[in-house]
């Protein structure tokens, strides 16, 4: 990847910064004692090394003044403020007990160390310029950030920064054999604008040009101030990180909710959840009914138990693709018979008033209800907190693009989501309900008001959209202020997290006695003929959902389930639907990957990241097979919702390494 | 990292001739991208007779390997066009034009300054790479970029009330040293004992 320093994107001795002259160092540290020490790790760079060597020569240099060293902190982007302020708090007594503070960084980290610490500051290294900063990487190309861009009648090279005038209506006459008069190395831009609008035929059009001024206030103070202070407000709105992917939600976001037909085959994971399989409660050639319990384990708390969502006949119970799990899953192929004949079981147990709270526990868990938000964890076993919990948050933020399901659900049902929730309260024995719905959808946030007006145990939240703004940990933190530790859970804070799905399927089990055995999913996508958000059987197999929507995937597109940024792509479709299945959308494949992805340390990802963790790390480390330096770095609290694969410069697929990395984590654990 | 304003249709019309290609590119998308501008100035073109007749998105437009990889990607579409509407930062255009020197390029957005380049968002802060970091003497605020005119002796005299004369909006970078100074009660000793005067050569290539 490291091209020559002319024309490429890296150089190869770059660096960002480097150290002041031991003569320099020792002059800036004289008169000072105990002398912190932080640095930065470079960023834009090549990144091969998590250490940088800056701080031993500092360090030895400091030493031989007759100084001492009483500490050192390295800090990775020592500019992203919000970062380093949390890394700097928890050496508060150091930085007080220092006699000044040596900062190993550009300008930026030198500037941001002084705004966070009381102490005198000492730059112990000088910037080095570079080209190309405006963009992500490092090249021979210049912007001046001039505010007028002349490109267009230049062919596509600057005047302004690569003639050493800045003079935009034609040469100075002061080259000679096509070199800068200012300084020999320097090429005449005038004559490569020159020559290459010879090359389009344009050098006439060019002459005729009625000659241009340059209007430096264009470029003020006011202006930028004004974009810096909303992209930094924009940035930190709600949580640290997160992005703003294109929502496209506008596709199905009117379509009401239509019921999929049912189709002649379901296939039935036993595993559709997180924890342990089921065992089959049938056998082939067994007749089922809708609704019937078909698969449960009594091996582990955390498990669900699964239902059929047909009436039929068991024709086969074998391994079968899924959705979700890579490995194929034991399953129930269910033939249906068409009759929907319901099960016995399927029949209202009461009323919210009606029952006590063990029973609406016993009926989640025996109805099979787990989080239907992907993650598919049981709901029961949330219910059986015990840590104290005090309120019970139902996520309606749906932050994935294109999806819609939720929203309908909440639009179309909300008096069935309000007493699904007070159903989960109940039962976890909470008196506070709170639904949090992103301020795109504003219908839904205006409909459930409606129905809680006078009724103070729950209240609906407005929160800002921006993704993943519907991750638990992020979501916890924004309506109610609370840090959920990291490795924690949100019992840790005392709040149970439920989707909108989840509550309308407690209410589903309790009053109509129907486990869950469907959900509301939304099939989208730009090229999508019948785009919509259906109520689809569990078990419906992907293909019947494709046929009916008319999908023909294009060679540029890929089908996954789930939402644009966390779904799973889905190479065949003989997979069924299952509980977490929020959505079915085709979307456009990344043009470029990288199969052997070299970080250049730009540092967006960590910038994204709304755990804040440092994805650039996890690449470099997974190259290197340091797994247990992974976890130091905490990749187990990755939440994988895709923020830095969004955003990576370098085209890693981060998501697909740490996924990898975690998994080979866990089973060394094992 | 950038702040790319997309310009007048006024400004763009004279010069898209025939079928025209246009290509935003979002890689910094998430720091700024003026979206909606974007949209509007496409239909205005549109409705003014231009013929955009196909667009491309890119990101990361200034890594010339990707970029390079693109043009092979969306060969056809480049091949049937006769102008390239770039909406991109100046490194974005600047790269894009010289990997394909023969294709009439399009500018269709000015690029203004962001404090903060060379770290990796926009800041507050700023830092011209002067190669000669003299923070140590400041306390800690950038004379060159804190100051409109990058006076490293002291003040100009001309602030009023803490504002510049250059700009009212911006503060007196040389009040800023001073008040932070006497915050932490450092000495200006130092700094008065010499005149500093700036090498521009450890800036320039």
């Amino acid at each position: 990847m490291i091209k020559d320093g002319k024309k490429g994107m890296l150089k190869e001795d770059f660096t960002k910064y480097k150290l002041k002259p031991a003569k320099e160092l020792k002059e800036l540290v004289s008169g000072k004692e105990n002398i912190l020490v932080l640095s930065c790790n470079k960023c834009f760079k090549e990144f091969v090394s998590i250490a940088e060597p800056e701080y031993q020569e500092a360090a030895e240099i400091v030493k031989s003044a007759g100084k001492t060293v009483s500490g050192y902190i390295p800090v990775d982007y020592l500019c992203n403020q919000y970062l380093t302020e949390k890394i700097l708090n928890k050496y508060k007594n150091e930085i007080e007990n220092s006699g000044a503070v040596l900062v190993i960084a550009c300008g930026l980290g030198i500037q941001t160390v002084s705004q966070l610490v009381n102490k005198q500051v000492l730059p112990a290294a000088d910037s080095v310029w570079q080209n190309g900063f405006h963009g992500v990487t490092l090249s021979a190309e210049k912007c001046g950030a001039c505010g007028e861009c002349f490109l267009t009648s230049t062919g596509g090279i600057c005047p302004v920064v690569d003639c050493s005038k800045g003079l935009v209506n034609g040469p100075c006459g002061g080259a000679k054999n096509g070199k800068c008069e200012v300084g020999k190395h320097r090429e005449c831009a005038w004559e490569l604008i020159y020559n290459r609008l010879e090359k389009q035929g344009r050098t006439k059009n060019f002459i005729d040009e009625t000659p241009k001024l340059r209007n430096y206030r264009r470029n003020n103070f006011k202006l930028v101030d004004e974009y810096v202070k909303l992209i930094r407000a924009k940035r930190s709105e709600g949580f640290y990180g997160g992005l703003y992917p294109v929502e496209l939600k506008e596709l199905t976001f009117d379509i009401p909710i239509e019921v999929f037909p049912e189709q002649d085959i379901v296939i039935i994971p036993l595993s559709q959840h997180a924890g342990l399989a089921c065992e089959p409660l049938v056998k082939k050639g067994d007749k089922v009914k809708k609704g019937q319990k078909i698969g449960e384990t009594a091996k582990s708390p955390i498990t669900a138990p699964v239902h059929s969502s047909v009436s039929g006949e068991v024709i086969e119970i074998a391994p079968k693709k899924h959705a979700v799990l890579s490995a194929p899953v034991l399953s129930v192929v269910i033939k249906s018979d068409r009759k929907q004949e319901l099960d016995v079981s399927v029949k209202p147990a009461g009323t919210v008033d009606s029952l006590a709270k063990e029973k609406i526990a016993e009926i989640i868990k025996d109805k099979g209800i787990v989080g239907m938000g992907g993650a598919g964890f049981p709901t029961a076993v949330k219910l059986k907190s015990p840590k104290p919990v005090d309120t019970v948050l139902i996520n309606g933020c749906e932050c994935e693009p294109l999806l819609n399901a939720d929203y309908r659900v909440m639009l179309e049902r909300p008096a069935e989501l309000i007493l699904g929730l007070r159903l989960i309260m109940k039962a976890a024995g909470v008196l506070k309900g709170i639904i949090a719905v992103e301020d795109n959808k504003p219908a839904a946030a205006e409909k459930l008001k409606a129905l809680l007006t006078g009724d103070s145990s729950i209240t609906v939240e407005t929160v800002k959209t921006k993704y993943p703004q519907g991750a638990e940990r992020m979501l916890i933190k924004r309506v109610l202020k609370r840090d959920v530790p990291l490795g924690g859970l949100p019992l840790d804070v005392g709040v149970i997290v439920n989707n909108v799905g989840t509550a309308y399927a407690v209410w589903d089990a309790v009053y109509n006695g129907m486990p869950l055995i469907r959900r509301v999913l939304t099939v989208s996508g730009e090229t999508v003929p019948k785009k919509g958000n259906f109520e689809v059987l569990v078990g419906t197999q992907l293909k019947e959902i494709v046929k009916f929507c008319g999908i023909s995937l294009r060679s540029d597109e890929v089908l996954k389930t789930g939402g644009p940024m966390m779904g799973v792509i889905q190479q065949d479709l003989e997979a069924p639907v299952i509980k977490g299945t929020s959505g079915i959308v085709v979307v456009k494949k990344h043009d470029i990957v990288e199969s052997g992805p070299d970080c250049i340390k730009c540092g967006r990802c960590v910038e994204v990241c709304p755990m804040e963790l440092k994805p650039t790390f996890y690449v470099l480390l997974a190259k290197q097979g340091k797994y247990a330096e992974m976890e130091n770095h905490g990749v187990l609290n990755c939440i994988e919702c895709g923020c830095c694969d969004n955003i990576c410069a370098a085209k890693s697929s981060i998501v697909e390494i740490i996924k990898q990395a975690k998994k080979t984590i866990r089973e060394k654990k094992k | 990292m950038l702040i790319t304003k997309v310009k007048t249709k006024e400004e763009l019309l004279p010069v898209l001739s025939g079928r025209v290609l246009v290509i935003p590119c979002l890689g910094c998308s998430q720091s700024y991208f003026p979206v909606e501008e974007f949209n509007r100035l496409k239909d205005e073109l549109k409705s003014s007779g231009a013929n955009l007749a196909s667009e491309v998105t890119f990101d990361y437009m200034c890594r010339e390997d990707f970029t390079e990889r693109r043009l092979e990607i969306y060969r056809e579409q480049l091949e049937a066009a006769d102008t390239v509407l770039i909406f991109s930062c100046g490194v974005g255009i600047q790269t894009f034009a010289g990997l394909i020197p023969g294709k009439k390029i399009v500018s269709g957005s000015d690029t203004f300054y962001v404090p903060g380049f060379p770290g990796f968002t926009p800041s507050e802060h700023d830092c011209e790479q002067c190669g000669e970091c003299r923070m140590g003497l400041t306390f800690g605020i950038c004379p060159v970029t804190a100051c409109s005119k990058g006076l490293l002796n002291g003040q100009c005299g001309g602030a009023k009330d803490g504002k510049c004369e250059v700009d009212k909006n911006m503060a007196c970078g040389w009040q800023r040293i001073f008040e932070r100074m006497n915050a932490l009660k450092g000495s200006d000793k130092a700094l008065k004992e010499g005149v500093q005067i700036r090498d521009y050569k450890k800036s320039s290539l």
